[in-house]
């Protein structure tokens, strides 16, 4: 790849609003990440922490496109695929042990649960 | 072809799964046997047919970004190993057959054939990764053998064997991942970051300094020598031996202590040759020391099965020995070493399984003076203790003769008008090496036999409460079954074979790969020695032209490093 | 008068047989030249692939045997396969001999059997092929090994009668593998075939000494004899691996022309390097040990636990006698030593063994084990021969020693067989006068009147060279060899007396008799029961082969038959002695036949004096009238401590244990305990710690609530941020 498309590439990201730098894309990540942690520290209902890491995930896959456009390069697109999926999975996993944990106790307050203790 | 023999244990290990507990030992036996006779075909393939030092190659990439693939290919020596693995295979079923429980057959017999995949996988491997996963994959179907079908202090066994070799391992890994990042970061003409096993074993030598293949050495050497296992590293054999059921302990000594001394031979030779020419007495010290320390201490064991454990660390002193003498009977008897050793301590062990489902215990206080009661194990333990102790003839002669020569003659002049020693070779140890180890062949006479004369000879000994056993489980006859006879009689040819026809059947299969490797790592560690020589000289021309200023001191002292 | 004309007849018979004894000018012919090895001179030629069967047969008869232990076979079939086929082992050695030139080195190449190559150069090849090396040396060894191999599986077909289907096909499965293992120790074609068959002897002696497997002192024995061997062996190991880095081979025929050419293969001159010494001495380590000389004899008489047969045929005519063969095969190598160093050792290891082990077996009561200790005395002659260069002589004593020791041993046989065990000789006397037992009893006459060096005996000729050639050796050559041949002559009235001790209280005297412990019946009705057919037609032909054994040294060439058989092998030497020592100041070869003599006959009226029964009149003064009552009581109390010693063996076991046996034992216990408490407990601390950490910190930090886990990962993840920012930045 020569030098001049990727400076091309790296000037600017053109749409038709304007020109987005890679900051822009930088700062959306950040703040879903920022609102998912701080969605996930304060809150106590085990679904919206469930959906708080779901944001951060998507924050990180965010980053990681953002990044790939900027290098050219494609491996960030291939590992938010696989994060996507991985996450689809997961999604499924969680809720359902979600259902479990709210059948044992009738409630999804997360602190219910301290059985791992040391 | 390999992929299927590695696929096939798998498909079998699932399908034992699946079906009944009560059919699970006749399909595990299918497997094995199949594979088997795949591998004897691959085997005479790969002995017929023309190609590089590593054939049968069949590859996919599985990660290109980060260099991985998942590619198998095996040299002369790793085909033997993965033969000797499909050789135990039927063995260890035959030899469970009645010793595992119906009600938990599934368990063992598709772990058994997990594992088995495990093994050809990392002779098989020619991508690090794959090797790497292999190799520790080996120790969860091991866990569980252990865990679940030990004797009494399973557990704690089963433990430390993990923990053990898990930790070395890991230490390891963190060699090799150095070793293939400085080869990606630094090698000439290697497009990015690679995996792939030729290309380091091309690479690594030149692009580390002497310090770094110091490092990477002894992290290497913290995996490989646990695993070995090598004095004083070798505790967690003698209890996981002898917690292990027999098949277990079969595949323990027959197979996984071999992947410590393959790892040696495939990778910490060739990876940091400069680093194990400097260090190799002191390694092999060690070596001789486990030769005749495991040897005395199996002198005074009253625990048959922890006897014959011990001795695996006496015997594969030897083998570490040979690999360390860094020429070409070393190597040859090394390798040797590692296929004899597996049959015929897996044989010892095989017969104290069968003299335990018998009697329950392993005490040698209680059991003992067998000859006239089971004759027919009475002969194969003399004829095993007699391969095992090096009797010429049989096979473990060879492989001893070789390592101790390999030591032996590997050294560089003792004087300095004795340059020419015609039949010595170029090598980091000397005849004061030959000669310790050759101690231990003494001491292996003692405790073997002394063995055998509390096993098979004497009056017989038979514990108190023996009737009492008679009930449980499938009744056995006094002496060996026609199943169990069976599972020794092809070991029993083999050491003969082996024994009577070394040249023919292993030391000309593996003569070509050993040679290439003595030859590789003679030459990369003689480039060494020029460039660190150019390198002192160029200082020394530096420190003449410009007193005061003597030049950049880390010059000298990476010799390894070709800019 | 007419007895001395014969006397003198037959002695110039004999002298004539003596090339270098006649006159003058024989004395300069041992005066002429430097060191000639005519080994390396022999012609070569290949021999047909049959002469694998001499060795093969027998293992074929071990799987055969095998095959019929397999069926629980309880005939006598595994001895009739034994004898059959090492007798046909025998007729093709037989065949070999006739058509054998007489001065050419038969090769056989069989198969390569370990063969390494990393290299073109010289020494960069390891080959030693699975391959036989016929010579005079080996066709002498093997005519012999596999002839009474054969006789004496004879023999065992009966004495082994007992054990029908118990361990019947055990012991001639071994007896057989024994003889492969010789075949291949004697014919092998490099130092490694003969490793093999050293190692294969070794495991067969080991199975036959522990064949009653039962009796814990056998067993006990059997491992002694292995593991002592084995420490043996290391010396030859490690000379074999020596003699690969000097001389780049361990094939014969190569080392032998590179020895011939006065270098190493990389061309410094033998005489210049230590290896030219280390590599004999260590070669002769491997040899004591196997022939139970100086520090290595105390696994022999321990080995008599075994059957007789196995006695007599492995640890007296065949086995023991390897380390001879081995020394006099590497003679070459002995003799480039300008200094001679090992041979030195070679003579005096033999000699103080040989006047040690007769001191033994002076005071000993178990018959066989007398046979033992003569054993090692008689070997001892053999090196003895050998150090001072008198090979022909040696390798004679090795022969008519096969011989007569064969007989005496299955003469004892005879007598433990009708005995029920029974071999202390206070328990048994005037066995002359029981039936069934004449032919034993004349069988033994003869064998020991050979090993008393009684004239005429082909024990007094071989012995008479040995002792002869200590003298005409000069001390400037072998140090001390006059020396040595005093305390060999003296030994050799030793062992005269010993002998005729045993046969004067067991075989002639007064009869009496108890059963020994293998007894079955009860004691009061106990009847000894002479032997059959097959031992007593075997006793008959060794007893004849003694006698004609003393024949050989009449035919042939110089040095009689063995002189020629030596003449076209390796072990020929014709070293230019300074000067021809002499004795008295005459040749010791013409005086010692006179010598040697008054010591045989001294020794012989010693023990009838001592031990002699009533009643032979003329010849005999002996008094005794009981078996345990004899005239040397009293000088046996009055030189009480080392009458009893030597009784005890001179505590030379109790010896060993205390320094060897023992330290090592608690070197292994210390070990096993340093490797529980110490190389594990490291293990297990380093193990621990972390768990104790843990307990620590997990009291503290393990809440088990979830957002608790969050905040501090959230926190470690900040720490190691604001760390990574403020490095980079």
């Amino acid at each position: 790849m020569t030098d001049a498309v990727l400076m091309l590439a790296q000037a600017d990201f053109p749409t038709p609003m304007g020109v987005l730098t890679l900051n822009h894309y930088l700062f959306v990540s950040t703040a879903m990440f920022a609102l998912g942690l701080i969605g996930f520290m304060t809150r106590r209902n085990l679904i919206i922490m469930f959906l708080c890491t779901e944001l951060m995930f998507q924050a990180a896959g965010l980053a990681l496109i953002a990044f790939g456009r900027y290098h050219l390069n494609f491996d960030g697109q291939t590992f938010v695929i696989f994060i996507l999926t991985i996450a689809a999975a997961e999604a499924a996993m969680a809720l359902a042990l979600v259902v479990l944990l709210f059948r044992r106790r009738e409630s999804l307050d997360a602190d219910l649960w301290a059985e791992l203790k040391g | 072809m390999l992929v299927l023999l590695i696929l096939l244990p798998l498909v079998f290990g699932a399908v034992v799964l699946l079906r009944p507990n009560a059919e699970a030992r006749r399909w595990a036996l299918l497997g094995t046997t199949l594979c088997l006779v795949i591998g004897a075909f691959l085997l005479g393939r790969f002995f017929t047919s023309e190609g590089g030092p590593m054939k049968g190659v069949g590859s996919f990439e599985w990660f290109p970004a980060l260099g991985l693939s998942l590619s198998v290919g095996v040299d002369s020596v790793a085909v033997l190993l993965i033969a000797l693995t499909l050789l135990l295979g039927p063995i260890c079923v035959g030899a469970s057959w009645t010793a595992i429980p119906e009600s938990r057959a599934r368990l063992f017999f598709g772990w058994l054939l997990v594992l088995q995949a495990a093994m050809v996988g990392v002779f098989a491997a020619r991508d690090l990764v794959m090797f790497y996963t292999c190799f520790e994959f080996t120790l969860l179907p091991m866990f569980v053998l252990i865990n679940e079908f030990g004797s009494t202090n399973r557990h704690k066994a089963a433990t430390k064997f993990f923990l053990y070799t898990f930790t070395g391992s890991i230490i390891a890994l963190a060699g090799l991942v150095y070793t293939a990042w400085a080869v990606g970061t630094r090698a000439v003409g290697v497009d990015g970051f690679t995996m792939d096993i030729a290309t380091l074993t091309e690479h690594a030598s030149r692009v580390l300094s002497l310090r770094e293949q110091g490092f990477v050495l002894a992290a290497m050497l913290c995996g490989f020598a646990v695993k070995v296992p090598l004095f004083p590293l070798h505790t967690w054999l003698p209890l996981a031996h002898t917690e292990a059921p027999t098949a277990g302990s079969v595949i323990l000594a027959g197979v996984l202590l071999k992947l410590g001394t393959y790892g040696i031979y495939r990778f910490v030779l060739p990876f940091v040759p400069v680093a194990v020419y400097e260090h190799a007495p002191a390694i092999a010290v060690l070596a001789i020391i486990g030769i005749i320390y495991a040897g005395l201490i199996c002198w005074v064991q009253t625990d048959v099965k922890k006897l014959v454990a011990y001795s695996s660390v006496s015997h594969l002193g030897f083998c570490v020995l040979g690999l360390f003498a860094l020429n070409s009977p070393g190597l040859t008897g090394g390798v040797l070493y590692m296929i004899n050793h597996g049959l015929s301590t897996g044989a010892l062990f095989l017969l104290i399984g069968f003299m335990y489902e018998r009697y329950h215990t392993r005490d040698m206080r209680q059991i003992g003076g067998l000859g006239a009661k089971m004759p027919v194990w009475s002969t194969f333990m003399v004829f095993f203790v007699m391969a095992s102790v090096g009797l010429p003839g049989l096979n473990g002669f060879i492989s001893e003769f070789l390592c101790t020569m390999g030591a032996f003659v590997s050294h560089t002049p003792w004087t300095a008008g004795e340059a020419a020693q015609v039949g010595a070779t170029w090598g980091p140890l000397g005849p004061w090496f030959g000669f310790a180890a050759g101690t231990g062949v003494i001491v292996a006479a003692i405790y073997l036999l002394t063995m055998t004369a509390k096993m098979v000879w004497g009056t017989l000994r038979e514990p108190p409460d023996h009737a009492d056993h008679d009930d449980d489980g499938p009744h056995l006859p006094v002496d060996l079954t026609a199943r169990e006879i069976m599972t020794l009689a092809p070991i029993a040819a083999l050491c003969v074979v082996f024994g009577l026809f070394p040249t023919q059947t292993l030391i000309d299969a593996v003569r070509t790969d050993i040679n290439d490797q003595v030859a590789f790592v003679h030459q990369r560690v003689e480039e060494a020695a020029t460039s660190a020589g150019e390198h002192l000289a160029a200082a020394e021309q530096t420190r003449t032209e410009a007193p005061g200023s003597a030049g950049n001191p880390a010059e000298t002292v990476e010799p390894g490093v070709t800019p | 008068m007419r007895m001395t004309t014969i006397t003198e007849a037959i002695i110039s018979a004999a002298l004539a047989q003596h090339g270098s004894s006649g006159a003058g000018e024989a004395v300069a012919a041992h005066a002429a030249g430097v060191a000639e090895h005519a080994g390396a001179a022999l012609t070569s030629v290949d021999g047909p692939m049959w002469l694998g069967l001499i060795p093969l047969l027998p293992l074929l008869g071990v799987v055969i045997i095998a095959i019929l232990a397999c069926f629980n076979d309880k005939s006598k079939l595994p001895a009739w396969i034994s004898v059959g086929l090492i007798g046909v082992s025998f007729i093709l050695t037989l065949v070999t001999y006739l058509g054998w030139d007489g001065h050419s080195v038969i090769h056989t190449r069989l198969w390569e059997w370990i063969g390494l190559s990393w290299g073109d150069h010289p020494g960069q090849t390891l080959s030693s092929g699975f391959a036989f090396y016929f010579d005079g040396l080996s066709l002498l060894w093997m005519l012999f090994v596999t002839g009474l191999a054969a006789l004496i599986g004879l023999y065992a077909s009966e004495y082994m009668e007992h054990d029908l289907g118990l361990g019947y096909c055990r012991f001639f499965a071994a007896f057989c593998l024994f003889v492969f293992s010789m075949s291949c120790l004697v014919m092998g074609d490099n130092l490694l075939m003969l490793f093999l068959g050293w190692e294969g002897v070794g495991l067969c002696s080991y199975l036959l000494i522990g064949y009653f497997y039962k009796k814990k002192t056998a067993v006990d024995a059997g491992m002694k004899a292995f593991i002592v061997n084995r420490v043996g062996d290391l010396g030859l190991l490690m000379g074999m691996l020596l003699t690969f880095t000097t001389f780049g081979t361990v094939e014969y025929d190569a080392l032998f022309t590179q020895i011939h050419a006065g270098t190493t293969a990389s061309g410094v001159p033998l005489a210049d390097t230590w290896q030219v010494w280390a590599i004999p001495l260590l070669l002769m380590g491997g040899a004591f040990g196997k022939s139970a000389q100086m520090f290595f004899y105390v696994w022999l008489p321990d080995a008599m636990e075994g059957p007789t047969p196995v006695s007599a045929l492995i640890h007296a005519a065949t086995m023991v006698t390897a380390g001879v063969y081995l020394v006099a095969r590497m003679m070459p190598l002995y003799t480039a030593d300008p200094n001679h160093v090992a041979l030195t050792a070679v003579t005096w290891g033999g000699t103080i063994t040989a006047f040690w082990a007769a001191t033994i077996a002076m005071a000993q009561y178990d018959i066989k084990r007398i046979m033992g200790y003569s054993t090692i005395s008689q070997l001892g002659y053999m090196f003895a021969g050998l150090g001072v260069l008198a090979t022909t002589g040696g390798v004679f004593h090795v022969f008519t020693h096969a011989f007569f020791k064969a007989t005496l041993f299955l003469a004892c046989g005879a007598v433990m067989h009708g005995f029920a065990g029974q071999l202390d000789m206070r328990k048994l006397s005037g066995l002359w006068k029981i039936p069934g037992f004449q032919i034993t009893v004349i069988a033994m006459l003869i064998g020991c009147l050979n090993l008393s060096g009684f004239p005429f005996t082909g024990g007094y000729f071989s012995k008479d060279m040995i002792i002869a050639e200590a003298f005409v050796t000069p001390d400037s050559v072998i140090w001390g060899s006059s020396w040595a041949g005093w305390l060999l002559l003296l030994t050799a009235g030793l062992t005269a007396y010993y002998t005729f001790r045993v046969f004067f209280r067991v075989f002639v005297g007064p009869v009496v008799y108890e059963p020994g412990e293998d007894l079955h019946g009860d004691a009061e009705h106990f009847h000894p029961h002479g032997p059959k057919w097959a031992i007593n037609l075997v006793l008959t032909l060794l007893a004849v082969g003694c006698i004609a054994s003393a024949g050989l040294y009449f035919v042939g060439g110089e040095h009689g038959w063995t002189g020629g058989m030596v003449h076209a092998s390796s072990a020929v030497v014709e070293t230019g002695h300074g000067k021809h020592g002499l004795l008295f100041g005459k040749n010791p070869h013409e005086i010692m036949f006179y010598i040697s003599a008054v010591f045989g006959f001294g020794g012989i009226l010693l023990a009838a004096w001592f031990h002699g029964p009533v009643g032979l009149a003329g010849l005999l003064i002996g008094n005794r009238t009981k078996a345990d009552v004899v005239r040397m009581d009293p000088i046996a109390r009055a030189i009480r401590p080392i009458s009893t010693w030597a009784e005890h063996k001179w505590y030379v076991d109790e010896f060993y244990h205390l320094v060897l046996v023992t330290p090592l034992k608690v070197f292994a216990y210390l070990f096993s305990w340093f490797d529980k408490l110490v190389v594990d407990g490291l293990v297990n601390l380093f193990g621990g710690m972390p768990k104790v950490g843990s307990d620590v910190i997990g009291e503290t930090t393990q809440t088990g609530v979830l957002h608790d886990y969050a905040q501090r990962m959230i926190a470690g993840v900040a720490v190691v941020l604001v760390v990574v920012v403020l490095v980079v930045f």
